[in-house]
């Protein structure tokens, strides 16, 4: 077995022939009695609120939120191949780490002081 | 090929020449060979697919009832007990039930994406585990073989990465249910996610700093000695709550929030569909706790004391999946007693204790780890204490002594800052007040007084109602006392 | 294999950095970092004045650096992605002064509380109570100091950079920033936002073409080192020959872009004219010269070898960048837009500059983008002065009769103009002459042509000028309250270090010239 990923895709398809079996076998075997109450969005047993097309306005946060996500995830993904080769990197790259790290605590700060990481 | 080989080579007389000082030094991670497939027909692995497959449906029928039954405990009761010994088939006769009840599709809804959703969720969770190593190398028709299906070299990465596609499920569900309420939870859990993958793929690096190695096998292969636990206690501490807050379980289950969001992302599934959600909730908490498992507890390796009887005659073979299996399992009831426990916590504070301490404070972790890592090398000099027979480089006890220095001075500007909060909120409030001060109308506390205003229902702040006539001078105006300070 | 592979990186070598060469860089990012710590914790009254103060200095201790240290220290460093030779000190050097000449113009607050041409809040929906309530807050965003901290930073980077990688994370880093500062206008809310989200569109674009011209180019060379990919095009057996004139082309297209070459130059006049006035000026000026920097090492020491199979695209990009740029100056109502396509044909000039492929063409482009740089930074600094009812009065009908009221301030307009314009005895004329010379003298006949339509299409962008100057001095006013503000000691000092500039460039252009003749050998 050369490629250690085609394994993986051997659990991916049991995963999704089980997945998709089920839900294909439910809606067969399951009643189907129409009822126009039924279709509309739930909210509690009142008349749904009418909703703007496409979905409407989300919130900035969320996008905030996302922006703030990938500058960290991208952090810490450059901080894996520096822990792993850590030994062979010598002190070198430990004090590059550190200037790294830091720089990035400079953003960190600003979007703090700045209330980006508030909800209200 | 060749060269590949020639570069091979040179990488290898070189290293050899130049890092041999340091290779000398360097972990006994190191050392660990990677899980050995070369034994396995692909055949084989599609058994091991199989039965990791079998064994996560199994433990996810399992769980839901231990969850039930013990929560019942803790709240005095019995639990689910009818269906078949002890009640063991109640998640069974559950997941009947939900095959044959109706599967509707709101009108509003997004057919395509609003199937597409729980197939991800699904999917997605099983082949998280693929890399988990639920024992070493154990006997199978014949062969050889590593009881895990595949390893590589980024190993953990690659579950993180699926853990990442999972969240799409949530957030497409939300999307696509074309209902208020979804759409909200969708965000919410989002949101909640990725905030909390960053402290968690931070808190790994300290295990990848020993290590030395992302492949799990090499992970849970250089935890003989030592489990991860004890080196990177503050790494397993925040893994550990992000990992609740990763799987949505209380007291992070802001998504579902029964109270405001009704339900949340699947709000508007019923039936198989919702099923499948249910069954990635699950999968995944098995997930996590494997890999927290396998990064802090050894993996499938014996405790200590079991491993050292007879020559380790326990820790070999498929004894590793007993193992294995009853740390999951401590993680399991770790989360069932969370959920019977704890109240769900604020969405703003979920998300500030994210952010503004799990985040610095894993990251610091992971600086302090690198330097007692350069220590332990001897990058800061060669000069070490005995004590009780192991060497400590006097570095590494310099920065523990630093960090202790920093921790009093940060816990003592900190107490300050709380005292000098606590005064101005304790501040007594004095012992008359004006009711009209500041323009509304303010009741009393108790054993205040209200000042005798000149005329009752006058504005008391002169400014704010200039036209009215008022008896002229001033010294009928400033009748008792401080007037100024008002407003 | 896997195993060899697995067991290749063991070996680690940490790169070399020669921090002398590369101080003025590191102070730079230094001073960036710092400005964004100020706008964390400083109190909001003092952060003007604190980042003002900071950024000159920074930027004056990185000029002095590179001038008494960097100097003395030539060569590849940084593991070999940053190459500091005689044109990377030249135009680090111009990018430092521009960079003071456009923080001076920036810092002017016509004694309001913060720098008047930044909106007190970027993110308030224009003209909403938000917004109101935040310049009555005494909001003001004073990172648009830092910002162009950065985006100097990535200049400097820019034109130093020794391969495709370095050159991308450059062009990025210094493209960022300006995209945000362009939405910072504060007024004109609308129209700047719109310019920030075109210059954003376009710039990503562009970016991709480089990154994918980077990309076809490595897998021609097996490199993205420029030197590499240079004696890779010398001993080429042909195999891959199919990826070379792509990746050339293609990495071309996102520099051109930078210029504003035609045709890529459509977000031009709507990123000058919805840009803040002292943004547009420093952008004119340095992105112009930091992008025609990266464009010289790119065609110079790279892909010199091939350039028989893209030169002649090139000049013609060179003639039509011209054209258009001169026609299309004629049909301008807007002072900003107008300036603007002049800054699309004097792209188109400097090309011709490029395009001689000698190390005298490496000097005139130099000095032509000094000498641009300086008339640039002060004529959008004169614009920004120019206002009717608080806002800026660009509109070319609002500025008749601006000499009689403003005679000393229309004098220097008219004298940047006429250097525009390249009238002997004004910079314009030696850049004009110190461009063109090389590409008569080693360029061919596309360099003769060239050279025949750049002084036909000066002759047109001379006619706007002239107009203008009318405009200016022969026209009675009308009846707009058109005047112009009084200038502060900063934007004082700008306008007169550019107009002087000007000046001593057009009658004494000696000691540059030659201080540019002798720096203009690349290191290859």
């Amino acid at each position: 077995m050369s490629n250690p990923y085609v394994p993986i895709l051997f659990l991916l398809a049991l995963g999704f022939v089980f997945a998709a079996g089920s839900v294909f076998t439910s809606l067969v075997v399951g009643p189907k009695r129409y009822n126009r109450a039924k279709s509309e969005p739930y909210e509690c047993g009142i008349q749904p609120s009418p909703r703007a097309e496409g979905g409407g306005r989300v919130p900035i946060k969320y996008f905030l939120t996302a922006m703030l996500f990938i500058i960290f995830d991208i952090e810490s993904v450059f901080l894996y191949p520096f822990a792993v080769a850590f030994d062979q990197l010598g002190l070198f790259a430990l004090v590059e780490m550190v200037m790294f790290i830091i720089t990035v605590f400079v953003a960190y700060a600003y979007v703090w002081k700045r209330g980006g990481l508030e909800w209200d | 090929m060749s060269t590949l080989l020639s570069l091979h080579e040179a990488a290898g007389t070189f290293s050899e020449s130049a890092l041999h000082g340091i290779q000398t030094l360097a972990a006994e991670g190191k050392d660990n060979p990677r899980a050995d497939f070369s034994d396995t027909p692909w055949w084989l692995s599609l058994v091991k697919a199989l039965i990791i497959f079998v064994y996560l449906l199994v433990s996810t029928l399992m769980v839901i009832w231990f969850e039930r039954r013990v929560i019942g405990r803790m709240q005095q009761r019995p639990g689910p007990n009818r269906n078949g010994p002890f009640g063991l088939l109640q998640t069974l006769a559950d997941g009947m039930k939900a095959m044959l009840k109706e599967d509707n599709t709101p009108a509003k809804a997004d057919r395509f994406v609003f199937t597409l959703a729980p197939l991800i969720t699904a999917t997605m969770c099983f082949i998280g585990f693929a890399i988990i190593p639920l024992a070493g190398e154990v006997s199978m028709f014949g062969h050889r073989t590593p009881f895990q299906l595949a390893d590589s070299p980024i190993a953990v990465l690659f579950v993180l990465a699926i853990a990442g596609i999972g969240i799409y499920g949530v957030v497409l569900a939300g999307w696509s249910s074309g209902s208020p309420y979804p759409l909200m939870g969708g965000l919410r859990s989002s949101a909640q996610m990725i905030s909390y993958e960053i402290a968690m793929g931070l808190s790994l690096v300290a295990v990848f700093l020993y290590s030395g190695s992302m492949s799990t096998s090499q992970i849970v292969g250089s935890q003989g000695s030592v489990w991860y636990i004890v080196p990177a206690f503050f790494s397993f501490f925040v893994y550990v709550i992000t990992m609740v807050g990763e799987t949505n379980r209380l007291p992070f289950d802001l998504a579902e929030g029964e109270g405001e969001l009704t339900g949340g992302f699947h709000t508007e599934y019923g039936s198989m569909r919702f099923a499948m959600f249910f069954l990635g909730e699950y999968i995944n908490m098995f997930t996590v706790a494997a890999l927290a498992t396998t990064m802090f507890l050894g993996g499938w390796q014996a405790p200590p004391g079991i491993a050292a009887i007879n020559d380790g005659m326990f820790n070999e073979g498929w004894w590793g999946l007993l193992w294995f299996t009853i740390k999951l399992w401590m993680f399991m009831f770790v989360f069932v007693w969370l959920r019977g426990s704890l109240p769900r916590t604020r969405y703003d504070q979920f998300m500030r204790f994210g952010w503004k301490f799990l985040i610095p404070a894993t990251l610091g972790w992971v600086v302090l780890v690198a330097f007692f890592r350069g220590a332990q090398n001897g990058w800061f000099g060669d000069a070490a204490l005995e004590i009780a027979g192991r060497r400590f480089p006097v570095s590494s006890l310099a920065i523990v002594g630093l960090v202790a220095v920093g921790a009093l001075a940060f816990g003592w500007w900190w107490d300050n800052r709380a005292m000098a909060r606590e005064a101005a909120a304790n501040e007594t409030a004095p012992e008359e007040i004006d009711p009209y001060a500041g323009g509304f109308v303010v009741p009393p506390l108790p054993g205040q007084r209200l000042r005798e205003t000149a005329r009752v229902g006058a504005p008391a702040l002169p400014e704010a109602d200039p036209v009215t006539e008022r008896p002229s001078g001033p010294a009928v105006f400033d009748f008792t006392d401080k007037e100024a300070p008002r407003g | 294999m896997t195993a060899a592979l697995t067991a290749l990186p063991t070996a680690f070598e940490a790169v070399k950095v020669d921090y002398a060469a590369v101080g003025p860089m590191l102070v730079v990012v230094a001073a960036a970092l710092i400005g964004v710590l100020v706008e964390a914790f400083a109190p909001r009254l003092l952060r003007h004045t604190i980042q003002v103060v900071l950024t000159l200095t920074a930027l004056v201790v990185a000029f002095v650096v590179l001038v008494l240290v960097s100097v003395d220290h030539h060569g590849v460093t940084v593991g070999g992605s940053i190459v500091i030779d005689g044109p990377a000190l030249f135009m680090q050097g111009s990018l430092l002064i521009f960079a003071v000449l456009g923080i001076l113009t920036m810092s002017e607050r016509f004694g309001g509380r913060s720098a008047d041409a930044f909106t007190p809040m970027g993110a308030a929906t224009p003209g909403s109570p938000a917004e109101a309530a935040a310049d009555r807050a005494g909001y003001a965003t004073s990172e648009a100091f830092p910002l162009t901290m950065f985006a100097v930073f990535g200049m400097l980077m820019f034109v130093s950079a020794n391969d495709l990688i370095t050159m991308f994370v450059a062009l990025e880093v210094l493209s960022l920033p300006l995209y945000v500062l362009t939405g910072l206008a504060r007024r004109r809310r609308l129209l700047s936002q719109e310019a920030s989200l075109k210059y954003f569109l376009l710039g990503a674009f562009s970016s991709a073409f480089f990154l994918f011209g980077a990309a076809l180019l490595y897998g021609y060379a097996g490199s993205s080192d420029l030197s590499k990919i240079a004696s890779a095009i010398t001993t080429a057996n042909g195999d891959l020959e199919g990826l070379l004139l792509p990746g050339v082309v293609l990495t071309l297209v996102g520099l051109l872009f930078k210029i504003g070459a035609v045709p890529f130059h459509s977000w031009t006049p709507d990123a000058y004219q919805g840009a803040p006035s002292p943004v547009t000026g420093f952008m004119a000026a340095a992105t112009k010269l930091a992008a025609f920097g990266a464009i010289l090492r790119l065609a110079y020491v790279g892909l010199e070898a091939s350039r028989l199979e893209w030169r002649l695209g090139v000049a013609a990009i060179a003639v039509l960048t011209m054209v258009v740029g001169a026609v299309l100056s004629v049909t301008q109502t807007d002072i900003k837009r107008l300036l603007a396509y002049s800054s699309v044909a004097h792209a188109g000039f400097i090309l011709v500059g490029v395009l001689a492929f000698d190390r005298t063409g490496v000097s005139g482009v130099m000095f032509y983008l000094v000498a641009y740089g300086l008339a640039t930074i002060a004529a959008f600094a004169i614009v920004a002065l120019v206002r009717s009812g608080g806002s800026e009065a660009t509109h070319l009908s609002q500025w008749a009769g601006l000499g009689r009221k403003h005679p000393v301030l229309a004098g220097i307009f008219a004298l940047l103009l006429l250097a525009f314009a390249g009238i002997p005895l004004t910079s314009g004329f030696t850049a004009k002459f110190a461009a063109f010379a090389p590409a008569i003298a080693h360029g061919g006949l596309a360099g003769v042509v060239m050279v025949v339509v750049g002084v036909l299409a000066s002759a047109v962008t001379a006619f706007v000028y002239f107009r203008l100057i009318v405009l200016m001095y022969f026209t009675e006013p009308t009846g707009d309250d058109v005047a112009a503000l009084t200038p502060s000691i900063a934007s004082t000092i700008a306008i007169t270090v550019g107009a002087l500039g000007t000046v001593i460039l057009g009658i004494v252009p000696g000691p540059i010239l030659d201080l540019a003749g002798r720096v203009s050998q690349f290191i290859q």
